[in-house]
Formats: structure tokens, sequence, C-alpha cells
């Protein structure tokens, strides 16, 4: 038990420290407006943490600690000239609404990350979709000017993207700053998958999901450009590690974890190319929570089964070697 | 004492909306302006009144299963002169509200808690407990429709306020599940008298729609 609680507040310091990572990047390309937004996030969520689990009647042990990392996910995935207001009623949201509504960090249905986006795609949806230049540094208590729509929104509408290689790697794009950092985000996923940190089983098949489609059904002329464009764009490969893969929502079982990856992935792209709307991988992995659920609860059921088995073969392992004897029904009669 | 807060008890502790979750749809669909409310209020109060009184005057030896029919022929016949009127009182909205409008008629309260409930009262106590379960529905609905209009659409009654933030996602139906639910588990935490058997009280405080 003790290993287990360990074992998840070290899974919460390895994505922090990932996620400190992209911050930092997020820092070089936007200036100091994304620390100062990124330090108001985390400062809401940890004032509604405490007071819904007060509220509760709930104590505030480490893994509450979650409630930054789901913070720190959600302010990489804003503009970095985000109104602080707004984003402070998105922490607020996927607090207490997405999370602790629902039962706290032990019952929950959905990311809490992706609830809030998908709440302020519906309410603000103009100031989540427009973002800054890189290397347009806005002042802490400034207003950008010049906003203009994302990489992603020029690709899902023509198919292009006028950024080299090097560019889309390095994330200097515009876009949410910590989603289209590409490299750094490449490197996350192979420390947390080797550290086991998110779920195998999702992050394969989101992406093999994606690559497969963008392979066979290309979005541009070229099939490589399609594998290359879609991955770097609409937050896909953000979303498969810190969202999809997350091990508080995916199935155990990287069988099961692996479709329910596959389908979110499938789904999104098939909706991408059809409706060319940004990010809709994000509003899939909530939508996909009955799919998630469903697949733990068989996961439940086929433990119990292996365990109702497994006890079972033991007391006939044991009748067998006589270690164990089956009362006569004159003994049972005379006990009662 | 008792008797009394058994009669009133529709308004606070037996709420059908926040303890019994009946009739929630119009209030999660239709509820995010005061006019669309109003016209709901006026429709499921009207309506919901005049069909359970009706209602209490058939005979009680007729089975469950043909009086609840008898109860929805009559909430559709008192429902046509009440859209006649709500037409000329509320222009517009009827349209808006599209189909919840006539759900209203097939509430919980006329098909399945008239028999279970107000039809074995005697006349004067089924009266004012019948208009508590209303005003109860009716208060739960405004300062809903009232809150989302006003954080959703920056509007008051359709006048504009000076607000600078709008949250427009509360002005769909996820964001009225959301601020129900809200208001819901507020409820319960400051009305502690509420049984747990309003909430899973079988089938009669079930939400019909």
């Amino acid at each position: 038990m003790q290993n287990k609680i360990k074992s998840q507040r070290f899974i919460w310091i390895d994505i922090m420290l990932t996620l400190l990572a992209l911050v930092t990047m997020e820092y070089f390309y936007y200036g100091a407006r994304t620390l100062a937004l990124s330090g108001i996030c985390v400062s809401v969520s940890f004032v509604a943490e405490i007071i819904s689990l007060r509220l509760m009647k709930r104590k505030f042990t480490a893994d509450d600690l979650t409630c930054i990392s789901d913070s720190l996910i959600l302010c990489l995935m804003l503009p970095a000239v985000m109104d602080y207001t707004i984003a402070s009623i998105a922490c607020v949201f996927a607090v207490v609404v997405a999370k602790n509504i629902f039962g706290g960090r032990k019952n929950m249905i959905f990311s809490p990350t992706a609830a809030a986006y998908v709440f302020l795609l519906t309410s603000w949806k103009s100031q989540v979709l427009m973002f800054s230049e890189p290397h347009v540094h806005t002042g802490i208590f400034e207003n950008a000017e010049h906003l203009v729509s994302s990489a992603s929104h020029g690709f899902n509408t023509s198919g292009r993207m006028n950024y080299t290689d090097f560019e889309i790697l390095m994330g200097n794009v515009s876009g949410p700053a910590g989603a289209v950092s590409i490299l750094l985000l490449a490197v996350a996923a192979v420390i947390l998958i080797l550290r086991r940190d998110i779920s195998f089983g999702a992050f394969a098949g989101t992406v093999i999901g994606t690559a497969f489609l963008a392979f066979f059904v290309p979005v541009c002329n070229n099939q490589w450009d399609s594998l290359k464009y879609t991955f770097s764009t609409n937050m896909v490969l953000f979303a498969a590690i810190y969202i999809i893969s997350d091990r508080r929502i995916a199935p155990k079982r990287n069988y099961y974890a692996f479709f329910y990856g596959f389908f979110i992935a499938t789904f999104s792209y098939i909706l991408v190319i059809t409706t060319g709307k940004e990010n809709v991988i994000v509003i899939l992995s909530v939508l996909f929570a009955p799919v998630s659920l469903g697949f733990r609860n068989l996961e439940n059921q086929i433990d119990t089964l292996v365990k109702e088995e497994k006890d079972a073969e033991d007391l006939w392992e044991a009748i067998k070697s006589g270690e164990f004897e089956i009362p006569e029904a004159e003994e049972v009669l005379t006990d009662e | 004492m008792n008797n009394r807060c058994s009669i009133l008890d529709g308004f606070i502790t037996g709420n059908a909306v926040l303890s019994g979750f009946m009739v929630i749809s119009p209030i999660i669909v239709c509820g995010n302006t005061i006019m669309n409310s109003l016209a709901l209020i006026y429709a499921f109060s009207a309506i919901t009144f005049l069909s359970v009184t009706i209602g209490s005057f058939i005979p009680k030896k007729l089975s469950f299963g043909f009086k609840t029919i008898i109860h929805a022929v009559i909430a559709s016949l008192v429902y046509i002169p009440v859209k006649m009127a709500a037409e000329e009182f509320f222009p517009g909205v009827i349209e808006r509200i599209g189909i919840y409008f006539m759900l209203v008629a097939v509430n919980s309260i006329i098909v399945v808690q008239s028999q279970t409930k107000f039809h074995n009262m005697t006349k004067g106590k089924m009266t004012v407990s019948l208009i508590c379960h209303i005003l109860g529905f009716d208060v739960v609905m405004l300062v809903i429709s009232a809150v989302r209009e006003l954080l959703a659409y920056g509007t008051f009654c359709g006048r504009i306020v000076d607000a600078d933030m709008f949250i427009s996602g509360l002005g769909m139906p996820f964001g009225g599940f959301i601020l129900l639910g809200l208001a819901c588990g507020l409820y319960r935490s400051i009305v502690p008298s509420v049984k747990n058997d309003d909430i899973a009280g079988g089938g009669s405080n079930v939400s019909d729609f």
C-alpha cells in the first residue's frame, strides 16, 4: 500500500518535471506572462482543491497535488495572452466541477483538464483559439494587440503548413506553446513511458491510430507530410501524453487502453478532416469517457472472475493434498 | 405541525426539482433566459394545477394504469387552451422552447404523483400541497434561468447589464445541467431534512423527462 501511494506521488513528480520543461520553453517564446499565467492557474487550482476538499470533509494529502499538474496542463493548452480571469474560472471548473463533484481523484470519470478546456471552448472560443506569434513577448499586465489563428487552423483549412521542420520540431509556430513543442513532447513521452507514468497502451493506440489514418487517408498530397503535420498540430501528441494516457482515466490493461486510445485517435482524425475543427482530440477524450469506464468495469469483472477461479483451484489443491478435509454430513449436523 | 409540514414540504424539503429531480429537462434545456422560464412557469403551473385538480374527481377504484391514461388525456386537453393563451402572452417564446413546452403537459407530478400523493389527501390539503409543489418548481426555474441569463448573455429580463465577462457555456444545456447539479448539491447540504427516500423513492420520484 505504501509503495502504491509512493508510486502515485512519483508519477506526479515525473509529470511535473516534464511540464516544467514545457513551461520553460513557453517562457522562452512568449515571455514572463506565461509564468504569471501558470502561477495564477496553479494557485487558483490549489486553493479550489483545498476549499472543495474541506467542504467534502476530506483531508488534503500529497496525492491531491495532482490538481497542480492538471492546472499546468490546462495552462499549456491556452494562449500565452489568455485573460487571467478566464483561466482562473477554467481551473476552478476543472477542480470543482470536473473532478471533485464526481467524487474526487479516486472516482475520476474524465480528465479534468480536458473537461475544462471543452468548457472554455464553448464559452470563450475566440480567446482560446487566438494566439500571439512566437517571440512576441506580452507584458504581465498588458493585452496582446496582434493575435493570429493557430498553425493547426491553417493546416485544417488548407492542408498546408508554412513552417520548416526545424520550427515545427522546436515549437516555433503559432499555437498553445506547450502543445506545439514537438521535440520536448517526444522526449517527455519517452521519459514518462519508460518510468511507467502514463498508460503505454493508450499512448500507443492514439499514436498508431493517428499514424495509420494520416498515412493511408492523407490530409495533403504527400503521405509523409500528412503524417508529420497531423502529429504536430491539433494538440495530438500533447493530448496523447497528458490527457488520453492519464493513468487515472485510461483502462489499466494495455490491451484495452490501446483500443481506447485507438478509438479516440480514429474518430478525432475523421472529425478533423471532415469538419476542420481544431483540437478535436481533446473534445473526444471527454466524450469517450464512457468507453474508458466500460473497459474499466470489464477489467474489474475479469479480475473478480480470475480471483474466484484461483480460490477454487487453491481449495481443490488443498483438498487433493489432504491439507483440507471436507467435513462429513454427520459432523456438520452434530456441530449444529 | 407535522401535518402542516407535509403539506408545505413541496416548496422546500420536498422540492420537486431539487429533491425529486423531476421536470428537470425544461430547466436544463430552455431555462436559459427569464422570458423562457416565465413561459414555462406559466405552462407548468396552469397545466399541473388544472390537471391534478380535475383528475381528483376520477373514481379511486379504477386501476392505476387506467387512471394514468385518463390523467394524460386531461393534461392534453388542458394543454390546448394553455398553449393558445401562451401564444398571446409570450409571442415568439413558445417556438423557441419547442417540444419542451409540450412535454410539460406530461410531467410526473400529473401522471404519477397525482395518484400516489395528492389524491390521497383531502381536497383542501391537496390544493395547498399542489400549490407548494408548483411554487417550488417555479422558484427554482426562475432563479436558475436568471443566473444563467446574467452569466451567459449579460442580460436580465432581456435588458443589458453592465457585465465585463460572459460565460456563454452556461446558456447551453450542459451549462444548465452543471448549474442545476450544483444547486441540488447546495440544497442538500443546506436542507438536512431531505430524506434519501426523496431521491431513491422508486418510480414516483424519478424524473420523467
